[in-house]
Formats: C-alpha cells, sequence, structure tokens
C-alpha cells in the first residue's frame, strides 16, 4: 500500500486551499469518468448492512409506535395514543430538558478543546508518541468503569472534595444536588469524548499544508491570528462533522447520566435523559415496547433536526 | 514505506547554531517549555483516574480500600488478583473472542466504509444525495430501538449464537462510511486527474490513487472500530448464550458475583479489559501517523 | 468486476429472503407452542440456563449435571450461564424469538411476565409436576404462585434472607448500647435521632417496597389489580422517613446512591447500618478489616414480626422439545439433597421441607458466619416476599422517584404516594 513517489509530488503540488465545496467540485469538473453501475457496486456493501440492520427494523419500531406492544406481546393499533400519551408525561419534558441542555453545554466543548488538543500534540517532538496514546486512554476505556472512577473522587469525601477542603473551601455537594449531578456527567463526557476528536482534527490537520503556516509565520503573524486564519478555515469540514457528531451522541447520552445521577436518574429522577427514559420504559420483561418506540422516534426526529441545523449553519457560513 | 516518514518535520540538516535565528521548523526554547508543560497538565487530566484504577488492582487483601483520602499506592503490591480473574473466568477465551470479533470488525469496516465514502465523495452519479442520507439517517437511529429486531434477523439466519452475529450489524458503520466521505472530499481533485488521463478505471483510481491519500483516516476507521467491537456488551450479550463464544466485556461482567463484589478483582478485570487498547493504539499510532505525515512530506 | 457482481447479488437475495422471514417472525413473537408431553421418557438433550452462578459453582452444577445424566442414560444437559446485568433483556429477546432455555434460573418477578404470556409450565397443572409440590417449604413453592394465572410457575430454589449490619463503634460514639441495636421501627427512628445529632448518619438508601411492607404496609389489593401502599399507614411511615431524613438520619448522598454504592458507604464508615447479607462478611473482613472489629450484626427491624425472603426458582418451558427431561432435570437440581449441598457451598438457604431443621442450619459452629445461618433459617420459614410479583423494575424507579421529592420536601407524602401508586397501577392495567 505505499504511494508511488509520482502520487507523493501530486499531492504536495495540490496543496492549497480551496474554497469551494470539495465534493461537488470534483464531481463537476471531472465528469462522467466511469460506468453507471460502478458506483452503486462501490456503495452496496454498506447500503445493504445499513438497510438491513439499521433502517429496516427501524420500520418496525416506527409501526410500534402506533400500537400498545409489550415486550412479550405484539400488541394492537392505537393510533397516536402512545404520542398523545407522551405529551402528558411529566418525565418526558423533563428529560427532554436535560438532554438538550446537554447539547447547548458539551457540544461547544467538544468542538473547540480537541482542536487546540490535536494543535497540542500535532508538533513532532521527543514523547509526543506518549501523549498521543495517553489523551486517547479515555477513549478506549469503558464508561462504565471510568464513570466509578469520577464517582470516586466527586464524592463528598473524595479526591477533588478533599483539595477545595484543604484551600478551606465547605465540601461541594457534586454528587447530590440536581444540577452539579448534571454538570458532572457532562464533564465526564467532554473529557471522554476528548481523544476521540483529537485524532479526526490529527487526521485533518495533516491535510494543512505546512507552507501556509511558514508563509504566515513570515509574515509576522502570531500563533493566535495563525489559528483564526489558516487552521480554522482548513479543518472547517472537520469541524462541522465533530459538531453533527457530537450533537447527536450528547443528545442520545445515556451511560454517563445512569452511572453518576444513578439508575433512577438523580433526585427524583430529576436528571433522567431521553434515552434513560427510552430504556426504562421499553427494556425488561415487562417493557412498553409500543411507547418506548414513540419515544424513540421522537428522539430520532429530534436529533435529525438538530443534524439539519448543524449542516444548515455550515451552509449559510460558506456563502 | 519511505524512510523519510519516520523522520519528523522536514528538519534542514544543519543545526542552528546561533538561537537568535528562527529556523522553520524550531520553535525558541521558552515555548517548548509551555508546550511540555500544557501537555503534562492534560496528561495528569485524562490518565489520573487510570492510575488509581491500576493502584487498587493491584493492593493486597490485607490492605483497606475504603479509606479516605483515598491511599494513592498499594502498600504490599501483588499480582493475585489478576491470578483471581484468571482463575474466575477463562480470560483467555473471552480474549480470543474478543480479538476475532475486532480484527473482523476492523476488516469490513475499512474495506466497506471506504468503498462507501469514495463512491460518495468522488463519483458523479444519480441517487448520491439519497445514498449519502440514508448513511446520515442510520446515524441517528437509537440502537436500543432496533435491538430486538436485529435479534429475530439474526435468528432466521441462524446466526445467533455466533460470533459472525455479533459482527454483523455494526460491520460498515454509517460514521465510518462519512468519515472517508470527508477524507476522500478533502482531496484535491486534480490527483485523479492524471489518472483518468491515463485511461484508469474506477477500481483503479480508487486503489492506487485515493486510498493512499487517505491513510492517515483509515487508520482512525481501523481504530475506532476496533474499539467498538472491543467494547460493545449489550449487544454480544443478547446474541450469544453459550460462554464459550463470550467476548471479553460479556465475559468480565462475571466477575460482579452474585455473592460477591471484590473491588479490587473488578479493578484488575478492567485494567484486563483496557490495556489492549492502549498498547494497540500506542503501537498503530505510529504507522498512523507515518500514513498522516506522508501527504505533508514532499519526496 | 463479474465476480464482485455475483456475489452482490447473492448477498442481497440472501438478506431479502431474511429479512421477509424476519416480518413473518417479527409479527409471531409472545408465546411458544405446546411441548411435548411431561410424561414422556426422560432423554433427549436440554438447556439449562442459570443466572451468574458459573464463575464461583462451576464444579458444583458440573456434578449435578453429571449425576442427572448418569442416573437417566440418554439424556443430556447443555449448561449455559448468563452474567449478572441485563439478564431481563437477555430473557426478552430469547423469549420473543422462541429462543427460551429448557430449564431457566428466575425469581418471581421475571417469571410473572413469562408465564402471562405462556412460555413457562403451570407446575400445579402438571399431573407430573404437582407430585413434587409437598417436598417444599409452602411459602416458597407459593412465592412463585401469580396473580390472576392460577398456579405455580417453578420449583423453589435457593432463598435469602439479610441481616442488617451496623457499626458498634458509630453507635457508642453517639452515646447509644452498641449491643441493642433497634428492634421496630420506631427504635430505628429513634436511634437514628440521635446519630443525627453528633452528625452521623444512619442508613445510606430511602426505605423500599420491602420496608414498607415490614412495616405493615398492605402493597397491593388481594386481587392483585390495584397498588394500595398509600393508605394511612404508608403516609405514616413515609412521614417518619422524611423527618428522618431532615435530621441527617439518611446519608447526604442516599437519594442517588445505588444498593452497591450504599454498601460502599457503610464500609467507608460513612453511614451506622446497612441491610446485606452473610456473603458481605467476606467483603468486610477484605476490604475493610477496621470496620470488621467493630462490626455489629441484628435483624431488620420488622412490625410485623416476618422478614422479607428473597427467592429463585427453577422454571420449565413449555414449548420445550424434551418436557419430561426438562422437568425431571429442574425437579433434580431442587430436590433436598442437591439444595442442602449447595447451601453448604454458599451462604444461601435450602427450600426443601425439612432441611433448614439439620444441625448445620440450627447449631452456630461459633463463627460470624454460623451465627448468621443459624438466626437468618429461624426466620425464613415465616418470612414472606414483600415484593409483589408484577413489581417491574420500572415500578421501582418510580417508587424510588416519588419518595425522593417527598423526602426533598418538593411534595408531602399523601401526595408522593398517591402519584407512585396512581402511576403504578396504570402500568399493570395497561393490556
Amino acid at each position: 500500500m505505499s504511494a508511488s513517489p509520482s502520487t507523493v509530488a501530486v499531492q504536495g503540488a495540490a496543496s492549497r486551499p480551496r474554497a469551494v465545496a470539495p465534493g461537488r467540485r470534483a464531481g463537476r469538473a471531472a465528469g462522467r469518468t466511469h460506468r453507471a453501475f460502478s458506483p452503486w457496486l462501490f456503495l452496496a456493501p454498506g447500503l445493504l448492512i445499513t438497510l438491513a440492520f439499521n433502517l429496516y427494523p427501524f420500520l418496525a419500531t416506527v409501526w410500534k409506535s402506533f400500537t400498545d406492544a409489550r415486550t412479550l406481546t405484539p400488541g394492537t393499533f392505537v393510533g397516536l395514543d402512545n404520542f398523545t400519551a407522551l405529551l402528558d408525561d411529566d418525565q418526558f419534558w423533563v428529560a427532554l430538558r436535560n438532554s438538550a441542555l446537554y447539547v447547548v453545554l458539551v457540544v461547544p466543548c467538544l468542538v473547540f478543546l480537541p482542536l487546540l488538543l490535536a494543535l497540542l500534540v500535532q508538533r513532532h517532538i521527543p514523547g509526543i508518541a506518549f501523549f498521543r496514546s495517553a489523551y486517547y486512554t479515555p477513549v478506549v476505556a469503558s464508561v462504565v468503569v471510568v464513570a466509578l472512577m469520577w464517582v470516586w473522587m466527586l464524592d463528598d469525601r473524595g479526591f477533588i472534595n478533599g483539595v477545595l477542603r484543604m484551600v478551606g473551601v465547605d465540601p461541594v455537594p457534586f454528587l447530590s444536588n440536581q444540577w452539579l449531578l448534571l454538570l458532572s456527567s457532562m464533564a465526564l463526557t467532554v473529557w471522554k469524548g476528548l481523544g476521540y476528536y483529537m485524532i479526526i482534527y490529527l487526521a485533518a490537520l495533516a491535510n494543512v499544508p505546512r507552507e501556509l503556516h511558514e508563509a504566515a509565520e513570515v509574515d509576522g503573524a502570531g500563533p493566535i491570528r495563525r489559528f483564526v486564519s489558516i487552521t480554522m478555515p482548513s479543518v472547517r469540514s472537520t469541524m462541522v462533522l465533530v459538531g453533527a457528531l457530537s450533537s447527536v451522541s450528547a443528545f442520545k447520552v445515556f451511560t454517563e447520566v445512569f452511572m453518576i445521577a444513578g439508575p433512577t436518574g438523580g433526585p427524583g429522577g430529576a436528571d433522567t435523559t431521553l434515552v434513560m427514559l427510552i430504556q426504562r420504559a421499553g427494556t425488561g420483561l415487562q417493557g412498553r415496547t409500543g411507547y418506548a418506540s414513540a419515544m424513540s422516534i421522537v428522539l430520532f426526529l429530534l436529533t435529525l433536526v438538530l443534524m439539519l441545523l448543524v449542516l444548515r449553519a455550515d451552509r449559510k457560513d460558506k456563502d | 514505506m519511505a524512510a523519510a516518514a519516520q523522520a519528523p518535520a522536514p528538519a534542514p540538516d544543519v543545526r542552528p547554531h546561533r538561537t537568535r535565528t528562527r529556523t522553520r521548523t524550531r520553535a525558541p526554547r521558552w515555548r517548548t517549555a509551555l508546550r511540555y508543560a500544557a501537555l503534562v497538565t492534560v496528561l495528569l487530566i485524562m490518565i489520573g483516574p487510570f492510575l488509581w484504577q491500576l493502584s487498587t488492582s493491584f493492593k493486597g487483601t490485607t490492605e483497606d480500600i475504603y479509606t479516605s483520602p483515598p491511599r494513592l499506592l498499594p502498600a504490599h503490591p501483588t499480582f493475585a488478583n489478576y491470578g483471581d480473574v484468571a482463575d474466575t473466568i477463562p480470560v483467555w477465551d473471552f480474549i480470543l473472542n474478543s480479538v476475532k470479533v475486532a480484527v473482523a470488525n476492523v476488516a469490513t469496516n475499512v474495506i466497506g466504509a471506504a468503498m462507501a465514502g469514495y463512491a460518495l465523495a468522488r463519483l458523479r452519479f444519480r441517487g448520491r444525495k439519497t445514498a449519502g442520507l440514508v448513511f446520515v439517517l442510520a446515524l441517528l437511529v437509537p440502537m436500543e430501538a432496533t435491538m430486538l429486531a436485529q435479534f429475530a434477523t439474526m435468528r432466521s439466519l441462524e446466526l445467533n449464537n455466533t460470533l459472525i452475529a455479533v459482527v454483523l450489524p455494526g460491520c460498515i458503520g454509517a460514521m465510518n462510511v462519512l468519515l472517508m466521505r470527508n477524507a476522500f472530499g478533502a482531496l484535491p481533485y486534480e490527483i485523479e486527474e492524471a489518472a483518468v488521463v491515463d485511461g484508469a478505471n474506477v477500481w483503479q483510481r480508487f486503489t492506487r490513487i485515493a486510498l493512499p491519500a487517505v491513510k492517515g483516516t483509515l487508520a482512525v476507521v481501523a481504530i475506532f472500530s476496533f474499539m467498538g467491537a472491543w467494547d460493545d456488551f449489550l449487544w454480544p450479550l443478547i446474541v450469544l448464550s453459550d460462554s464459550d463464544h463470550f467476548t471479553l466485556t460479556v465475559g468480565l461482567n462475571f466477575l460482579h458475583g452474585t455473592f460477591s463484589n471484590d473491588q479490587r478483582i473488578v479493578a484488575a478485570g478492567t485494567i484486563i479489559a483496557v490495556a489492549p487498547l492502549i498498547v494497540m493504539f500506542a503501537c498503530l499510532q505510529r504507522f498512523f501517523f507515518r500514513g498522516v505525515g506522508e501527504g505533508a512530506v514532499k519526496g | 468486476m463479474s465476480i464482485h457482481r455475483s456475489v452482490a447479488i447473492r448477498t442481497a437475495v440472501g438478506l431479502g429472503a431474511a429479512l421477509s422471514l424476519t416480518l413473518l417472525t417479527a409479527c409471531g413473537g409472545g408465546g411458544s407452542g405446546k411441548g411435548s408431553a411431561t410424561d414422556g421418557k426422560i432423554e433427549g438433550e436440554i438447556k439449562f440456563q442459570t443466572w451468574n452462578l458459573r464463575a464461583n459453582f462451576k464444579d458444583y452444577f458440573e456434578g449435578v449435571i453429571k449425576d442427572f445424566e448418569k442416573a437417566n442414560p440418554g439424556a443430556k444437559v447443555k449448561w449455559v450461564d448468563q452474567p449478572a446485568d441485563n439478564y431481563a433483556d437477555k430473557l426478552s429477546a430469547d423469549a420473543t424469538a422462541g429462543t427460551l432455555p429448557d430449564v431457566v434460573n428466575l425469581s418471581p418477578d421475571l417469571a410473572y411476565p413469562l408465564a402471562k404470556a405462556g412460555t413457562l409450565l403451570n407446575l400445579d397443572k402438571d399431573k407430573v409436576a404437582a407430585k413434587f409440590k409437598p417436598e417444599y417449604l409452602d411459602g416458597a413453592w407459593h412465592g412463585f404462585d401469580m396473580p390472576g394465572l392460577d398456579g405455580s410457575y417453578a420449583f423453589p430454589w435457593y432463598l435469602n434472607t439479610g441481616p442488617l449490619f451496623y457499626n458498634k463503634a458509630m453507635f457508642k460514639d453517639a452515646g447509644l448500647d452498641a449491643d441493642k441495636a433497634p428492634k421496630t421501627f420506631d427504635e430505628l427512628f429513634a436511634d437514628a435521632a440521635q446519630l443525627g445529632q453528633k452528625g452521623k448518619a444512619t442508613l445510606a438508601q430511602p426505605p423500599t417496597v420491602e420496608d414498607f411492607g415490614r412495616y405493615g404496609v398492605e402493597i397491593m389489593s388481594k386481587d392483585g389489580t390495584k397498588f394500595t401502599f398509600n393508605d394511612a399507614k404508608g403516609v405514616e411511615f413515609l412521614t417518619k422517613y422524611q423527618t428522618m431524613f431532615k435530621e441527617g438520619g439518611l446519608h447526604k448522598q442516599a437519594l442517588t446512591l445505588t444498593a452497591e454504592t450504599a454498601g460502599q458507604k457503610f464500609l467507608q464508615q460513612e453511614v451506622a447500618m446497612n441491610p446485606g447479607s452473610a456473603h458481605d462478611l467476606e467483603t468486610f473482613k477484605k476490604s475493610a478489616p477496621s470496620l470488621y472489629s467493630s462490626l455489629g450484626i441484628t435483624d431488620v427491624p420488622t412490625n410485623t414480626g416476618k422478614q422479607n425472603m428473597y427467592l429463585q426458582g427453577l422454571s420449565v418451558n413449555s414449548g420445550s422439545k424434551n418436557t419430561a427431561t426438562a422437568l425431571a432435570f429442574a425437579h433434580f437440581v431442587t430436590d433436598q439433597k442437591n439444595q442442602e449441598d449447595f447451601g453448604h457451598k454458599v451462604a444461601v438457604f435450602p427450600s426443601t421441607k425439612g432441611s433448614l431443621d439439620k444441625e448445620y442450619w440450627t447449631k452456630s459452629d461459633g463463627s460470624e458466619e454460623g451465627k448468621i445461618r443459624v438466626a437468618s433459617a429461624k426466620m425464613l420459614p415465616t418470612a414472606v416476599n414483600y415484593t409483589p410479583v408484577l413489581f417491574s423494575d420500572e415500578m421501582k424507579t418510580i417508587l424510588r422517584n416519588e419518595i425522593a421529592k417527598c423526602l426533598q420536601g418538593k411534595e408531602s407524602s399523601k401526595e408522593a404516594l398517591d402519584s407512585a401508586a396512581a402511576q403504578m397501577t396504570k402500568l399493570i392495567q395497561q393490556k
């Protein structure tokens, strides 16, 4: 799989920033250079798997959301009953609020912090390989394990409050106040996601030609200036991708809150998120499959809207 | 592989003998120091908790692990807990199953996602938008909503209780397809132009030109799919029933005994689960940056 | 290229066929068909599933299986064991797909929905199984009675009931008699108030459904159609807890702790009392030697005179191909000899009649474990399972969350219990 020298040369020659959306332009310029069925052969495996194991089962969920099915009983058609019941469910609104808060607070952190981290470890200085791998550790560890460690640290008598006590501050009730519980879960999500998105950014940064930076440096642009005028534009599409991915996963958060705020979602269920609610209603042997399916549909539609908003913002930026 | 790839930045061979002159690649010393300070600070935040877990896993049975404030280092380090894990569950069999699943998942994802991503980014055809939308939508489908239906599908394919069933639903992740699409999309179209002129067909352009140019992202996809397969718990649990087939995450759950809960053994188990991933990433990341770096190094 | 295409087409056809099959099966679901006769010959292969017992008792089960296969040539038992977490999800998947093992280890709350879906054998209605009924403790056999389904659905297996552990040193510090643990709830609340004045918490968890039962609250109506714990007695009980929480009798994080993390608070000596079982002794010894040296052991307070009993059983899949073999094996594992052997291996109690009168369960050998064993064995014959079989995990969450709102002062105890009872009753009435 080694690249021939000519390829490398071509790549070098082609490294200059482009203002036009790559896909569209490539298509138009290259024109039709393949047989009509070729793209479909390329797509077949991916499309088949996705349709068979993802979208098709989801259609079954759509159908179930209009029934009163339980885990072990198929149920009968009840029209929009599940959806109207959902609107009357106080827990649903609480969960929706928490999931939305999660997106609003977590996504900006996950778009910018990993980028800074990627810039930090981009330089080939001695020992950098070690740091890169180390930053990635939280990603590879299971959330459940990590969350347990965090609970230890956030405890009234844990590490963090121990430090605060030394400074003379009263212990912060990280694990009993509903808002602090939610914030602690968010911190865990961010901490765990940093390495993941850092890698995506690193791959993107590798494609930013060094000459640009060098030229800017010669012109006397400082690091902040270079970040804004060179780095940001060249990883823009990656930032959008990271924004989209992190909003969807933040909206679907489950494990972190489940572990930190407890399985019932904080005191009195005040920290429950949407997926926690779906799990609660839909799993187990007496799960209300129909009702949980209705919630899944709502979740799906909301993430869709979220995604469209992110992409829309991206378009606006471009024009 | 080009040997040059191992050399970091294309630094000139001449070492600057006057520190005042700023070479293109050498940052001043204070800035390097600052960078290391930042690196170490972040390092502590990122791996502190793991060191704690590691420490717990080496603590002997004579030691109180619930003291407060927690004691950072084991008083009498011991490997006994790891021995206990191996005595309690057939760890090696579980690891082997996990490796099989993870490797298969990497292979299918790298190949499948690269092909689909290439078509979406570089080829013009009717239905491209729709095909792209399928993958975006798939990203949004809540996993918990599809699990039982997937299980029924596996059963009708007569695959349940096999490792194939564990791999199949995630064998070409939508997310990976989108990552590959992004990577191919970022390539300047000129790199394929010469090949088109030379009369290369699509497959040749894909394998000889496009793929080598996105090695970095391929490595990313490989790492993500390895991890995803390695950490998955609920799906393998649902689809497997014989413990001969259990993967490590499912198997380790046996350590949360019905009748006892020894934190030290659980800690040792988690270290066993995490260590291979860290080691793998540490090894892969060299190759990974070699692949990425090639784009930037001019031969 | 052509090769690729044919592979793609074949895959597509294969998947298409599979999917259409899925459509057919997905609409089916629910109860499985009739199994074979129960009085047939004991032969053929059956699948036996336990719940997280392999890691510690592999040799025991392999021994039992070998004995059974020796006694019944031609019969083969394949044993599978499932991890602790998500057992209900595993059962759901198997039950909907019709792949439930022939003999399954269940607790009453897991057995109920499966029995209702028609996947389990009604032992009272089966002429072979009903004969075995006299061998078991009445309370245990009826522990698997399902409301509205007329019969019992599992062979009773091992029982357990937990002592209450308390920290003698903390009792002493608060000026309480370390050898006089509270026996009733009123004594418990009084002790908690005194500990609270010293700034020490007594318990790490808000009350559970079993606590309501022990206080003497009727949890459900007799016919199992609605929840009744929001009566005057229930409200009185919760109001006392509310006061206790205000006075610092419960741990500050009590509303978010799980059973496991509550146990850790006891280990860290942040709370004075915690319910548990004999298995915990090992943990105390290993993980918190300083606590172990001042450990007190007492009965959980009860106002009814009856303790709570945890119960496990073995159910037979009604759709089994070898029902006779499955039935014979389920009975074999739960017969007197095998149950007593298991009780000697681990701190659980046999549910067969007469077993608890054996010396091992009546005479203490002086060790802490021995003391707990004898005390628990004395309580078990009268103990009841206070948790109704209809009580699902979702209901547990509802109750817990409403209680939390009450303890936080967001709702009165009457409002909280009314709301919980209404939500839970709605869940069982939705068919």
